[in-house]
């Protein structure tokens, strides 16, 4: 078997990996040493997950300590017997339970009243926003996941380190650095009737490209069959969780499974996205029980099923969630919520000053509303983005990362240690 | 203007066959010294063209590159029999915007915004047809300049599919507005984009009011309207439609420019979703853009006196002169083309057809770096490639959703900046690999939605080089390098059958590096 000069080069020994040397060792081996000389963290993982469709943050972080809650919801909102108190003041919606256990741990922390500058309630501008990081810049070209790997790019011998799951790369990955967006990774690479035939032909492929004048061309062939040639040591049709996580069927459930078995594998994975959509509950919300509580409690399940697969591991990762926009304090004629503005998001992982609601809260009063009737925005959703590529990537400037947004600590809402 | 100059002799013996009339009909096209005649056919239509079908090179070298483009810039939209044979297949083209609205109401009507609302079947249905003729035209079409132009012009005017009221608002958008002024004059184009409501919904200019006033359109979500300006659609038509990034505006010309647009609007679904002048939203006062006082009083007037004078400003021109370069000649332009396509714009009032002609007679478009230099997008790769094995794609939308696995979703690109020209932006590895597997699969007629018959490539046969050297001339228009021949016959050395030979060799040079360049 042959081995391309670059792919020996560029991944050192992630490509012997593939032909049969000692795995682990020698990848981990030259992985720690390819992190040594840049300024990121070595084997810190970043899981980004967006919940498309603005998801009602006072239904996930329910403020039950308030009155006026209960006075604007009538029939929506999630009754006090039911919530799972956290601090006397915000619980969480019952079908999160899940999430309790990892909130008594101190690794879950979420976010209350976060979101975007920009007042638009557009799902597709204000998702534009949140992916480009440039609130009210429309023709930004890339996404600032994308941006934080084009600043940062000791990181580049492996294929796998910007990946996101899904059929398409999303908005927040693209860009020019090389991000990979997988839709299953038990189909990643080229497709053929059996093993031999799909073997054959990804050499054959491989040397077609092998000598390929344009070098950009070249080099992401090869990054690809690289990837290739990685997966198949993981063999990701064979794995089975650990510590006996259940993912939920579903997408979004498989989606985090893949990542997980992907950090696990220890193939160089970054930066990790996945989505979820189902959130835009206009109509019959419900409240403890219902089409919300469904897809909360799914939600939940994936979080807790992945933090409870990587087990100790989690200690180099951190999961995000994020939302576009929240709903509308009051219920409306049908039993849902309208477009708002803030919403609740969480952050969870082995570095997360979890066990604890954070952000300004700025209340439900009338006065303090936003136009009137939505949670106003404290904290600028770009600022929980860069703590948390500052502090758990070790990130450098991130002036390039959000243009427009001076980017100062003072602001940040504490939520990793660092 | 900056005029490069040029000492190459082949440079000055190129512009001298071009400009004497004679060399319009000789059979050999001029080329740039080294480029043959069947090169210099097989650049065009790579360019100029989704790529050759089989033989299309032979045709074109005999009638001459600059001739077949001329015929190109000529044809009209109504003479182009493959094209109209094509178009009967497609329920949407029988519809109209009103027929579209009428959809959009019913289907508000029937399913209530609510939790992941499904859409009607039927209008998901129209939809992907809408989008699987953009591929059965790119692919079929005789005139294929006005394709390729067509798609430029969307990229350049982008609105984006799955934005509210865009959904039934595109499929005009694309018939009435980008197709009939694919090669016509950029001010008219300019004009009908700014007059459609698939744009003014996209950029939010339906909500855009003089202070006071109330906003009107479809979008609005509950209570809390806000009224003022919206300076969206106004900062996108400075910064992308017309002058570009540096085209020396400011901020304060952005506001003025979206107080003269104030009142530009959609009509609501229920009523036809139709263009609308709102004189009760519109911003009288006096305003001055780029230097120039637009005095107060004025109404919808004044909003075509500003979209005239940002068509003719020397920025724009530059500016769309410019990308035309970028996507004909090449990811980083010589300053050469771009001088040649600014002053055929500036001669014939900013036509199109002129401007392209420009470019092809420009020394930079055929010299040798080039040719064959640039990465085909997703879509030119899907599309040339069913054209090289002579596929006819159905009316679904299958083929429309592989450029979309590829990355490049059709009329779903969020951004109004249009989908990227450049290649770094379209070497993501894991869409490499998408491109070899659909490049396998379509050879070996394993592609569904695409009927493909390979006996207008080459005929099957045991002789392994033979099939190789006709797969070269047939599918890579003579382009494949030893290495890919190299792999492509050790690959054969074993496979008996001349029929799955013929596909594999097909299938490993449309997946080649030569096939993804054009």
């Amino acid at each position: 078997m042959r081995i391309s000069r670059r792919a020996f080069l560029k991944a050192g020994g992630l490509a012997m990996v593939s032909f049969g040397l000692d795995p682990l060792f020698l990848a981990r081996a030259a992985y720690a040493q390819g992190k040594a000389a840049g300024p990121a963290r070595a084997g810190r993982v970043l899981v980004c997950l967006f919940q498309r469709g603005a998801v009602d943050g006072l239904s996930m972080i329910v403020p039950h300590g308030d009155p006026l809650y209960y006075k604007e919801r009538p029939t929506i909102a999630i009754p006090q017997e039911s919530v799972i108190d956290l601090d006397g003041h915000f619980g969480l919606h019952p079908a999160l339970a899940p999430l309790k256990p990892l909130w008594d741990a101190g690794v879950l922390a979420p976010i209350q009243a976060i979101g975007s500058p920009d007042p638009t309630r557009s799902h597709f501008d204000a998702q534009d926003y949140m992916e480009s990081g440039t609130p009210g810049v429309k023709s930004t070209a890339d996404g600032w996941l994308n941006r934080y790997c084009q600043h940062q790019r000791e990181h580049d011998e492996t294929p796998f380190r910007a990946v996101s799951f899904g059929p398409e790369l999303p908005r927040i990955l693209s860009g020019s650095a090389p991000s990979l967006a997988i839709g299953d990774l038990r189909a990643f690479g080229l497709r053929a009737p059996n093993d031999a035939v799909r073997d054959r032909l990804t050499r054959a492929f491989e040397e077609l490209y092998e000598v390929a004048p344009t070098g950009l061309l070249a080099s992401s062939a090869q990054e690809g069959f690289e990837a290739v040639n990685v997966l198949k040591r993981v063999d990701p049709a064979r794995y089975q969780p650990e510590n006996g996580a259940a993912y939920p069927n579903g997408r979004f459930g498989q989606s985090l499974l893949q990542i997980a078995q992907l950090i696990k594998a220890q193939v160089g994975v970054e930066i990790a996205f996945a989505d979820v959509s189902g959130w835009d509950t206009h109509v019959n919300q419900g409240s403890a029980q219902g089409q919300l509580a469904a897809r909360l409690g799914e939600f939940a399940q994936a979080l807790a099923a992945f933090a409870r697969d990587l087990g100790d591991r989690m200690s180099d990762v951190v999961l995000v969630t994020c939302s576009e926009f929240g709903r509308t304090i009051a219920e409306n004629g049908s039993a849902g919520t309208d477009h708002g503005r803030a919403t609740a998001m969480m952050v969870l992982g082995g570095g997360v000053r979890g066990g604890r609601v954070l952000g300004r809260w700025p209340g439900l009063d009338p006065a303090v509303r936003f136009e009137g009737r939505d949670v106003a925005v404290t904290t600028d959703f770009r600022d929980l983005f860069a703590e948390v590529l500052s502090r758990h990537l070790g990130a450098g400037s991130l002036d390039a990362v959000f243009p427009g947004h001076a980017v100062q600590r003072e602001r940040f809402v504490g939520a990793i240690r660092g | 203007m900056k005029h490069t100059v040029h000492t190459c002799a082949a440079t000055s013996l190129l512009a001298a066959v071009l400009l004497a009339p004679a060399a319009r009909s000789a059979p050999t096209p001029p080329a740039g010294g080294s480029l043959s005649a069947r090169d210099s056919a097989l650049h065009v239509l790579e360019r100029f063209a989704y790529g050759p079908r089989a033989g299309d090179v032979d045709r074109v070298a005999q009638e001459g590159a600059l001739d077949w483009l001329d015929a190109q810039l000529a044809a009209r939209p109504h003479d182009d029999p493959a094209l109209a044979a094509l178009e009967k297949r497609y329920r949407v083209l029988a519809l109209d915007s009103g027929d579209w609205a009428r959809r959009f109401v019913d289907m508000r009507r029937a399913v209530p915004r609510g939790l992941g609302a499904p859409e009607r079947d039927e209008t998901r249905d129209l939809l992907g047809e809408v989008r699987g003729l953009a591929i059965a035209r790119a692919v079929s079409a005789e005139a294929q300049l006005r394709e390729v132009m067509a798609s430029f012009w969307f990229d350049h005017f982008n609105v984006f599919l799955d934005k509210g009221a865009d959904r039934f608002l595109l499929p005009s958008y694309v018939e009435d507005v980008i197709r009939p002024h694919a090669l016509g004059r950029f001010e008219d184009l300019l004009l009908a984009t700014a007059r459609s409501p698939a744009m003014l919904f996209y950029l939010e200019n339906v909500q855009s009011v003089a202070p006071g006033g109330r906003p009107a359109g479809p979008n609005a979500n509950g209570a809390g309207r806000r009224t003022g300006i919206n300076e969206n659609y106004a900062r996108e038509l400075l910064e992308l439609h017309t002058l570009g990034v540096d085209g020396g505006y400011t901020q304060h010309d952005v506001i003025d420019v979206a107080r003269i647009l104030t009142g530009w609007s959609m009509e609501p679904p229920a009523l036809g979703g139709g263009f609308v002048f709102r004189p009760r939203v519109h911003d009288y006062g006096e305003k001055v853009v780029l230097g120039t006082r637009f005095p107060s009083g004025h109404g919808e007037d004044e909003g075509f006196r500003l979209l005239r004078m940002l068509a003719r400003n020397p920025a724009t021109v530059r500016h769309v002169c410019r990308k035309l370069c970028v996507r004909f000649v090449s990811d980083d332009p010589p300053d050469g083309c771009v001088d040649a396509a600014v002053a055929a714009w500036q001669k014939s009032d900013g036509d199109v057809r002129e401007v392209l002609r420009a470019i092809a007679r420009s020394p930079e478009f055929w010299s040798g770096a080039v040719v064959r230099a640039k990465l085909k997008t997703p879509l030119e790769f899907v599309v040339s490639a069913l054209r090289a094995v002579g596929a006819e794609p159905d009316s679904a939308v299958r083929m429309a959703d592989v450029v979309d696995r590829l990355g490049e979703p059709l009329y779903r690109q969020p951004s109004p900046a249009g989908y990227p020209e450049r290649q770094e932006e379209w070497t993501n590895s894991g869409a490499l690999l998408g491109r070899m597997n659909f490049a396998v699969a379509l050879a070996s007629g394993r592609m569904p939605g695409a009927e493909v018959d390979l006996d207008q490539v080459v005929a099957p046969t045991s002789d392994h080089e033979a099939l190789v050297d006709a797969v070269n001339e047939r599918v890579l228009g003579g382009a494949m390098t030893a290495n890919t021949r190299r792999v492509i016959e050790e690959q054969l050395d074993d496979v008996a059958d001349p029929a799955r030979a013929r596909a594999l060799a097909i299938g490993l040079a449309l997946g080649s590096p030569e096939f993804q360049r054009q």
